[in-house]
């Protein structure tokens, strides 16, 4: 735009302002055209196609990973009465808000941490996130190994600290205790990314207002709840929406860290496990496509929420 | 005085938290059995042992290790351009529905893994992509281009029109404006996206367990899974397999960490 006034401004030759004109239209239409095809294509054919084939899917019988009749709303219709897809659904959305509640508090302890400024809190910075850059796989086994029963630190150190009922406790035993082991390593895997944004979100919170409220007398506490965390509603709203979305699709800690997948007996299967299991082990594609489009619609209606209060922020 | 006391202690708390799981890991791998299966745990290897590596790359691991490297690397520069070239034109040119093309763009970024494993699993056994670097690549792009997009707009966004309005009024085409004055300034995000890509496409599992088992074209998180499951007692081996997957991320991570994060904390907080 700018730059098509900016060439007309300039004096030259009949010729050469016709071949301006020219490139002009192909810098207004063909050139972004252009530009923006390999994206498009990359977006319809691996994520708008897959979408459409995955809602007709799962109004269609599918066996052995081949798509059968129509059958109308009988997917639906079974996982809705499927106690294991319920209690997945129930289970996931329990370990999504507790997921979300514990990454967001501990990110903010982080952040405040890291704001309060020394020498020292760069160097921790890039610390704490290097969890971030480990892959999931590798934090889902090394976690495991830390809540071994005989041989892990996690009971070592409930032990030394006087929880005797912990020497020698089978956490993936039961499906309660597998939980708390896995939230523990999904919450240190996804506190980095929203404590480091919470501190840039801090950090913009430095300025006129929180000055003043210092003059005014405010204590740090003060400051906190009533000043710097209102600034920072439409960041932690975001932050919220979008580490509730990646708890709801943990799948990683999930197969690595339960036997068999999901287990004991069904205890920690969550959505996307299901899912997955449902489609390449069960080899019930219809099922597994309604069950993914109920999850696909569930998480819309949080990105929802996530582009209109995003828009709301700026 | 007081806060010292409670920020100090705080931030070797937030250290020891952050990277004890890295040093337990990196740890277990170099003890001998007897100094891994012990009742209270020793954080200090007497006798360390570099067996458990070479035991690896004499197998399989190498292999898999350049597996997991073809495609990541394929996948980032890929992405890469891809990202570069739309970025481009969402940052420059006005575009209609714009507005709409960046919601789903951000979009993709919440869109459950579920939902594209099945289609994506059909249209690979049906153009023969099953178990290839290829099929897996594509997929992975599914889950790398949208953000990357997104990250390089924004630094595009930050170079101001001008540069390349002046050099065009000086007479370079287009192409020459951005090569020369553009692209310099926007490497820092290009890299910063890139790496992105790597790191995603590095640690991704349900894609890579569905369409590369079996296979010897399988990536290190599929055959880390695997072997863990099979192998889930020799602990020091499987640390040493985690290491081993683990270090190539960390060091390119360590590397761009700095622009990789104003990139992704620009994406979630501009939205």
């Amino acid at each position: 735009m700018t730059s098509t006034t900016s060439r007309r401004a300039r004096p030259t030759a009949a010729p050469a302002r016709a071949g301006s004109r020219t490139r002009s239209r192909w810098d207004r239409f063909g050139l972004p055209s252009l530009l923006l095809a390999p994206l498009l294509a990359v977006i319809l054919g691996v994520v708008g196609y897959p979408i459409v084939r995955t809602v007709w899917l799962s109004f269609h019988e599918g066996e052995y990973l081949m798509t059968g009749a129509f059958n109308g709303v009988d997917n639906y219709t079974e996982i809705f009465g499927d106690p294991y897809f319920l209690a997945a659904l129930l289970r996931t959305t329990i370990f999504a808000v507790v997921c979300v509640v514990t990454t967001l508090l501990i990110s903010l302890a982080i952040a405040l941490v890291l704001d309060a400024g020394s020498w020292a809190a760069r160097i921790v910075t890039v610390v704490v996130l290097l969890p971030w850059a480990m892959p999931r796989v590798a934090s889902g086994i090394i976690w495991k190994w830390m809540f071994n029963d005989q041989y892990g630190i996690a009971n070592w150190l409930l032990v030394s600290l006087g929880f005797d009922s912990f020497k020698g406790y089978a956490w993936f035993n039961d499906g309660f205790a597998s939980l708390v082991a896995i939230t523990i390593a999904v919450v240190w895997h996804s506190v980095p990314f929203i404590a480091i944004s919470m501190l840039a979100g801090l950090r913009a919170t430095r300025g006129e207002v929180l000055e003043a409220a210092r003059v005014d007398g405010a204590g740090f506490y003060q400051q906190l709840i009533r000043v710097r965390l209102p600034m920072m509603k439409p960041l932690l709203t975001i932050l919220g929406v979008m580490s509730t979305i990646f708890a709801y699709q943990s799948f990683d800690h999930f197969l690595v860290m339960t036997t068999p997948p999901g287990g004991p007996s069904h205890s920690t299967e969550v959505l996307s496990l299901l899912t997955w299991l449902q489609a390449f082990t069960v080899l019930d594609q219809g099922v597994a496509a309604a069950m993914a489009v109920v999850t696909f619609v569930l998480l819309a209606g949080i990105t929802a929420v996530y582009v209109k209060l995003s828009k709301e922020g700026t | 005085m007081t806060r010292r006391l409670i920020v100090y202690p705080a931030m070797v708390l937030i250290c020891v938290a952050s990277l004890f799981p890295f040093f337990w890991m990196i740890v277990t791998s170099l003890k001998p059995d007897t100094e891994i299966f012990t009742v209270s745990p020793q954080f200090i290897p007497h006798e360390p042992i570099l067996s458990r590596y070479t035991e690896l790359f004499s197998g399989a691991i190498p292999r898999q290790f350049l597996n997991s490297l073809l495609v990541a690397g394929a996948t980032t520069v890929i992405t890469g351009l891809i990202a570069l070239l739309a970025g481009y034109a969402l940052a420059r040119f006005k575009i209609p529905m714009k507005k709409y093309l960046l919601i789903v763009i951000l979009s993709i970024q919440m869109l459950p893994q579920t939902v594209l494993v099945i289609p994506l699993f059909v249209v690979l056994r049906n153009t023969d992509l099953l178990g290839t670097y290829q099929g897996l690549v594509l997929s992975h792009l599914a889950l790398t281009v949208g953000l990357a997009t997104y990250m390089l707009r924004s630094f595009f966004m930050d170079i101001p029109v001008s540069l390349e309005e002046s050099a065009m009024v000086d007479g370079a085409s287009r192409m020459k404006a951005v090569r020369l004055v553009v692209f310099p300034l926007v490497w820092p995000g290009l890299a910063a996206s890139s790496i992105y890509g790597f790191i995603t496409s590095w640690n991704e599992l349900m894609f890579s367990a569905t369409y590369m088992q079996q296979s010897s074209r399988e990536t290190l998180p599929v055959a880390l899974q695997q072997f863990f499951s099979s192998y889930y007692s020799d602990w020091g081996g499987v640390m040493a397999a985690s290491v081993i997957f683990t270090i190539p991320v960390v060091v390119f991570f360590l590397l761009v960490q700095k622009r990789l994060m104003q990139g992704m904390v620009a994406g979630a907080v501009k939205g």
